[in-house]
C-alpha cells in the first residue's frame, strides 16, 4: 500500500443569495427578504401565484434579474443577451407547483472570474496588504477564481417539524412566505485550494452583494447560503495521483460553517480513501450536511441518485432580453465595489486600513462619508483634510451613536442616525476652523442626531452658537480664566515653570472647565505655557 | 335571442336583464337535466347581477358592452364565486379565491354569469364524457357525444340555454364541439386573450374563445376578453385587432385555401360534403379557392400529444393533495410519497393519468430528444406550411384563409371511443395544427349529416367547416367567417 505523499485540496462552490427585492421573482406578492417582511407571521406573504393555485401564471420581476446582472458584472461574467426560464421537476411539499422556475440551459450571466483580494491570518481582506502593496506602487499577486455561472430562480417555502418555540407536533407545517422569493444562484470553478481562500471569497461576494444593493445578505436569515464541493488530490508514494469522491457539504449559512466543514473533509477524505479506496468517479459524488455542534460532516445522501428534472422550457415566461445598451446602463450605475473603494481611500486619502475596512463595511455608510467629503470641500476645506475629519466624524461620534442604538435584531447606520452628510461637513468646517473644540463637535453631532429635536434640520453653526458651544476668541476672558487656574493650583504651575510641561494638561482641564467648553484647548494651553515662562 | 338582440334588447328595455336571466336560468332548469352542460348554476349570484345591470339602467347610467348577457364558462375557467372542478374528483370541491382574467372582462362588460360548463376532465378529451359529472349529451341526438373538451359550453349554446359561452381550445376544444354542435366555435390567435385564471393543460397551446350562433356575436365576446394583461407574459403586448367595426364588409380578390390533406377519404360523407358546399359558396362570392400543401398534417397529432401532454404532466404536478386538492387519507405507516401516489391516483381519472404519464416519459432524460424535442423540430415545420400557405409564392397566390373541416367525422355515439384512446386522438387531426401554429381558427356551420345514410342520428347529426388565418389577423379571419355564413343564410 502506497502512502500518501502530498494533499491537494480542490474546492467549487454553489452560493444561493436571496435578493431583497421588495416583491418576489414572479409575482407582486412581498418578498420576505426584503427588510420590511424579515418577520412576517408564516403564510402572510402569499399569493394564488405563490401557492400555485389552478390559473395562476409568473410574470418576471424586472428588479431582480437588474440586480442580478449587477452582481454579475462585478463577478466579471459575460451577460446573455438571452436567457430562458426552465422547469425543474420533484416533488417536494416546500415545492408548491412540484416544479421550480430556474435557468438551466441558458444562464442569465456566466463566463466570469474573480481576483481573491489578500487575506490577513484571520482569513479577512488584508487591507494593510493592499496600502503596502499601494505605497510601493507594485501589483499584488491574486488567485483567481473561475466563475461558471450566476443564474435566477425561486426559492422553496419551509417545512417545520415542530411548532414555533420548538413544541412537538403531529406532522409537518408549511410555510410559503419564502417560496417565490429570488434566488440567485453563482457557481464556480474548483479553484480554490484553501478553506481561507473559500471563505475570503464568501466575504467579498457578500459585500459586493450588499453593495449593488442585491441582497441584505443576513447569513443567520439564510440570505445567503454556500454550498462547496470539496475532494483532494492525493500524491502517492509510488508516483500515482488519485482524487477523492467528491462531497457536496449543503446549505451551510455562516462563515465559520464553510471553513469548519472544508477543512473537516480535508482531514477526513485522506483517511476515507485509505478505508474504502474508492476514488472520484461519474456517480460517486455524495451529500452531507453540517453538524455545527459536534463540528463534523454527516451524511444525507450516500451516493447521487440518477435525478431526473425533466427540465424544459417554461411555456408560461417570455426570455430574458438583455440588450448592450441595457447592460451598459447597468455597468454604469454599478456603484464603486468595496474593495475599489477601500483601496482608493488607502491611496487618496491616506486612511488607515482599519479605517478604510470599517467604512466600506455598508455602502450607505460610504456614501454618506464620500458625500460629506464633497460638501466640505465645497465649504472651501482642502480635500485630504476632509477626509481625515469625515473619517473621524463617522467612525467616531458616528460608530459610537449606531452602537448604541442598534439592537440584536437591529443594525443602525450612521447613515440611519438622522445626521445629514452636509451637517457632517458643516461640523468638519468647524472644528477646521477652530471653532469647537473636539469635544462639543462630538457633542453637537450627537444633538444633530436627535430627530425632531431642537436640532433637526437646523445647521451645526446655530446650534453651536445656541449651545455656547463656540469657541470664545475674547483674549481678555482667556487671561483671566488662566490666571485663575495658575492662582488656584500654585503647586502644579510651579512645576510647570521648573520644566514639567507634560503637568500643563491639569491647568488645561481646570480651565477648560471655567470656559465651560467654549474655549479652545491649543490656545488654552499655549496661552497658559506662556504665562508660566514655557512658551 | 342571440347576444346581440339580447343586448339591444336590454338597451331598450324591451326585456330586462333580470327577465334574460331568468329565461336562461328557467331553460336550464327545464333541459339540463337531460343534457348535462351545466355542472353549477349559479341562479342567485346571477339574478343580483341582473339586477344589478337593471338599477344601472334605471338611473341611466352606462353599462357596460354585455349589460344583461347571460353567458356560461367552461368549468377550467376560474370565477371568484361557486366551485372551479376542471370536472376532476381532484378539485371537486376547489373554490377558486379569484376570476380568470377573461371572466373579469365579461363580468365587467355586464355579462352575467349563468353557471359553469361542463368538459373532460382537465380540459383533456374530445368527447366531455370524461367528466366527474358524466357526459354532455349532443342536443342534436342525445345518445350522441357533443364534443369536447368544451363540450358543455357548446351544449349550452347550442340547446338555447345562454347565447354565448367561454370555452378552451389546446388541440380543437372549441372547434371541434362548435363543428358537433351547428354553432359558432372561435380560437383566438395564441396570446390574443389572457390565460390568467385559465387552469393550464398545455400553456403553450391553450387559448380561451366564445361560443356563439353567429359569427357577430363571437366577435362582439372576443373584443371584450381581448387584450394584453400584465398577469400573463404570453399575453400579447400588441393592440388588439378590431374584429367589429369592417365585419360585415367582404374581403375584396378573396384567396382561400384548401389543403389537399383535408380532403381526406377518411371524411365522413357529410364532412366532405360541407366542405364542398363551403368551397362553393366563396367561389359564388368572386373568391378564388386554391390547393395548398400542408405537408405535415399527418405528423400533427403526434407532435401535439407530445408536447401537449409534456407540458400537462407539469402543469397537473401541483395537485398533490398538500395544499389544495384531493388528499387520500392514509393508513398507519405510509409516507410522504403514499401521500402523493394515492391522492393523485384516487383525484385524477383515466385519461388524465395517461397523459400525464405519456408527457412525463416524453420528457424523461434519455427519452427527451426522441419525443419532445423532435416534437418541436414538427411544431415549427407545421407552422412554416401554413406560413407558406399565407404568404404564397412559387406561382401560388397569398391566402387570406385556409378551409377544412372541423373535424374528420360528425359527433360519434356516447362510449364508442372511451376505450379505444388513441381512435378519439386522431379526431384532431384538423384542429391541433392551428395550436400548435398559434394562429386563430372559426368553425361555423357547414350542414348536417342525412338521416338514413346509418352513420348519423335522426334527423341528421351537424357537421362544421373551419377556416384558419395568419396570426394576429383575426379580424381578417373573422371578416370571411362572416362571409361564409351570410351565403349559407
Amino acid at each position: 500500500m502506497p502512502e500518501i505523499a502530498h494533499v491537494e485540496l480542490k474546492v467549487g462552490l454553489e452560493v444561493h443569495v436571496e435578493l431583497s427585492t421588495r416583491t418576489k421573482m414572479f409575482t407582486r406578492a412581498a418578498n420576505v427578504a426584503h427588510a420590511d417582511h424579515f418577520d412576517a407571521e408564516p403564510n402572510t406573504l402569499i399569493d394564488p401565484v405563490v401557492l400555485g393555485l389552478p390559473g395562476a401564471l409568473p410574470v418576471m420581476n424586472r428588479a431582480a434579474v437588474e440586480r442580478s446582472v449587477m452582481v454579475g458584472l462585478a463577478l466579471n461574467c459575460r451577460i446573455a443577451p438571452m436567457s430562458r426560464w426552465d422547469r425543474k421537476s420533484y416533488f417536494y411539499p416546500d415545492l408548491p407547483k412540484n416544479y421550480q422556475i430556474s435557468q438551466y440551459q441558458l444562464p442569465l450571466c456566466f463566463d466570469g472570474s474573480v481576483e481573491l483580494p489578500p487575506m490577513s491570518a484571520e482569513g479577512k481582506v488584508n487591507y494593510a496588504a493592499i496600502a503596502e502593496a499601494s505605497e510601493a506602487g507594485g501589483q499584488l499577486a491574486r488567485t483567481r477564481i473561475g466563475i461558471i455561472r450566476a443564474h435566477l430562480e425561486e426559492d422553496a417555502g419551509k417545512l417545520l417539524h415542530e411548532a414555533p418555540g420548538g413544541h412537538a407536533i403531529e406532522g409537518t407545517l408549511a410555510d410559503y412566505n419564502r417560496a417565490g422569493t429570488p434566488l440567485l444562484e453563482i457557481v464556480t470553478q474548483p479553484d480554490f485550494r484553501t478553506s481561507d481562500e473559500v471563505v475570503v471569497f464568501c466575504r467579498w461576494l457578500r459585500d459586493v452583494c450588499r453593495f449593488v444593493g442585491a441582497t441584505e445578505g443576513i447569513l443567520q436569515r439564510g440570505h445567503m447560503r454556500f454550498e462547496p464541493n470539496i475532494n483532494c488530490v492525493l500524491k502517492l508514494s509510488d508516483g500515482r495521483t488519485v482524487k477523492t469522491p467528491i462531497v457536496e457539504i449543503k446549505n451551510l449559512n455562516s462563515f465559520k460553517a464553510v471553513q469548519g466543514a472544508i477543512e473537516y473533509e480535508l482531514r477526513e477524505q485522506p483517511g476515507r480513501w485509505i478505508r474504502d479506496g474508492r476514488e472520484m468517479t461519474p456517480g460517486s459524488k455524495t451529500t452531507r450536511g453540517w453538524d455545527d455542534a459536534r463540528n463534523e460532516t454527516f451524511v444525507q445522501r450516500e451516493k447521487e441518485e440518477a435525478d431526473d428534472y425533466r427540465y424544459f422550457l417554461d411555456p408560461d415566461l417570455l426570455p430574458v432580453v438583455m440588450s448592450v445598451e441595457a447592460v451598459e446602463r447597468i455597468r454604469a450605475a454599478l456603484p464603486e465595489l468595496p474593495l475599489v473603494r477601500a483601496t482608493r481611500y488607502l491611496r487618496e486619502y491616506g486612511l488607515s486600513p482599519k479605517e478604510a475596512a470599517a467604512l466600506v463595511e455598508e455602502r450607505d455608510v460610504c456614501l454618506m462619508y464620500d458625500a460629506a467629503i464633497e460638501h466640505g470641500v465645497s465649504l472651501g476645506l482642502e480635500r485630504g483634510r476632509a477626509a481625515k475629519l469625515a473619517a473621524n466624524a463617522i467612525l467616531q461620534s458616528g460608530a459610537k451613536r449606531a452602537n448604541e442604538r442598534s439592537t440584536p435584531e437591529r443594525a443602525v447606520l450612521v447613515s440611519g442616525l438622522g445626521i445629514s452628510s452636509e451637517q457632517i461637513a458643516e461640523i468638519m468646517v468647524l472644528r477646521d476652523r477652530g471653532e469647537i473644540s473636539a469635544q462639543s463637535a462630538d457633542e453637537l453631532f450627537g444633538l444633530l442626531c436627535e430627530m425632531g429635536g431642537e436640532a433637526m434640520g437646523a445647521s451645526p453653526r446655530e446650534v453651536a452658537t445656541r449651545r455656547g458651544m463656540l469657541i470664545v476668541r475674547d483674549d481678555a476672558a482667556l487671561d483671566k480664566w488662566c490666571d485663575q487656574v495658575i492662582a488656584a493650583n500654585a503647586k502644579v504651575a510651579e512645576d510647570v515653570r521648573s520644566g514639567k510641561l507634560q503637568a500643563v494638561g491639569r491647568l488645561v482641564g481646570e480651565a477648560m472647565k471655567l470656559a465651560g467648553g467654549s474655549a479652545d484647548a491649543k490656545t488654552v494651553r499655549e496661552t497658559l505655557l506662556k504665562k508660566l515662562g514655557q512658551g | 335571442m342571440n347576444v346581440l338582440e339580447s343586448r339591444e334588447a336590454v338597451r331598450t328595455r324591451s326585456a330586462s336583464a333580470v327577465e334574460l336571466t331568468r329565461s336562461a336560468l328557467d331553460r336550464a332548469s327545464a333541459i339540463n337535466p337531460k343534457l348535462n352542460a351545466l355542472v353549477e348554476i349559479f341562479p342567485d349570484e346571477a339574478v343580483a347581477q341582473a339586477r344589478a345591470i337593471d338599477e344601472r339602467l334605471a338611473r341611466n347610467e352606462p353599462v357596460g358592452p354585455l349589460a344583461g348577457v347571460p353567458i356560461a364558462l367552461k368549468d377550467n375557467i376560474c370565477l371568484s364565486w361557486g366551485r372551479t372542478t376542471c370536472a376532476s374528483r381532484m378539485l371537486e370541491n376547489y373554490r377558486s379565491p379569484y376570476s380568470a382574467t377573461a371572466a373579469q372582462r365579461l363580468i365587467d362588460a355586464g355579462a352575467i354569469i349563468i353557471g359553469k360548463a361542463n368538459l373532460d376532465e382537465f380540459a383533456m378529451g374530445s368527447s366531455t364524457t370524461r367528466s366527474i359529472f358524466g357526459p354532455t349529451r349532443n342536443p342534436f341526438a342525445t345518445d350522441h357525444v357533443v364534443g369536447g373538451s368544451s363540450g358543455g359550453s357548446a351544449c349550452a349554446v347550442a340547446s338555447g340555454i345562454v347565447p354565448a359561452a367561454l370555452g378552451s381550445d389546446t388541440g380543437g376544444s372549441i372547434r371541434q364541439p362548435a363543428g358537433f354542435c351547428n354553432i359558432v366555435g372561435y380560437k383566438p390567435s395564441y396570446g390574443l386573450v389572457s390565460r390568467f385564471g385559465l387552469v393550464a393543460y398545455a400553456s403553450s397551446l391553450d387559448q380561451i374563445g366564445p361560443f356563439a350562433t353567429c359569427v357577430a356575436d363571437a366577435a362582439l365576446i372576443t373584443s371584450v376578453i381581448a387584450g394584453v394583461d400584465p398577469l400573463d407574459s404570453t399575453s400579447s403586448p400588441d393592440a388588439v385587432p378590431d374584429l367589429l367595426t369592417d365585419l360585415e364588409s367582404p374581403i375584396a380578390n378573396l384567396v382561400i385555401g384548401v389543403p389537399t390533406q383535408a380532403r381526406s377519404s377518411a371524411n365522413h360523407p357529410a364532412v366532405a360534403a360541407a366542405l364542398e358546399l363551403a368551397v362553393e359558396r366563396f367561389k359564388r362570392q368572386g373568391a378564388i379557392v386554391i390547393d395548398v400543401d400542408l405537408p405535415h398534417t399527418s405528423h400533427g397529432i403526434a407532435a401535439y400529444y407530445l408536447i401537449a401532454t409534456a407540458e400537462a404532466s407539469s402543469n397537473l404536478a401541483r395537485f398533490d393533495g398538500v395544499r389544495y386538492s384531493r388528499r387520500a387519507k392514509l393508513e398507519p405507516g405510509q409516507d410522504l410519497m403514499d401521500l402523493y401516489c394515492r391522492s393523485r391516483a384516487e383525484g385524477f381519472g383515466e385519461e388524465v393519468q395517461r397523459r400525464i404519464m405519456l408527457g412525463t416519459h416524453a420528457l424523461s432524460a434519455g427519452y427527451a430528444d426522441a419525443y419532445y424535442l423532435t416534437a418541436l423540430k414538427v411544431r415549427r415545420l407545421i407552422a412554416r406550411d401554413h406560413q407558406r400557405a399565407f404568404d404564397g409564392g412559387e406561382g401560388q397566390p397569398a391566402c387570406h384563409a385556409i378551409l377544412m373541416p372541423s373535424s374528420p367525422s360528425p359527433a360519434w355515439r356516447i362510449g364508442e371511443k372511451t376505450a379505444d384512446a388513441v381512435s378519439e386522438y386522431l379526431e384532431d387531426v384538423y384542429t391541433v395544427g392551428v395550436n400548435l401554429a398559434g394562429l386563430p381558427g372559426i368553425t361555423i356551420p357547414g350542414g348536417f349529416t342525412r338521416g338514413n345514410d346509418g352513420t348519423g342520428g335522426t334527423p341528421g347529426l351537424p357537421v362544421g367547416v373551419q377556416l384558419v388565418g395568419p396570426a394576429m389577423r383575426d379580424d381578417q379571419l373573422l371578416r370571411i367567417a362572416r362571409m361564409l355564413e351570410r351565403a349559407a343564410q
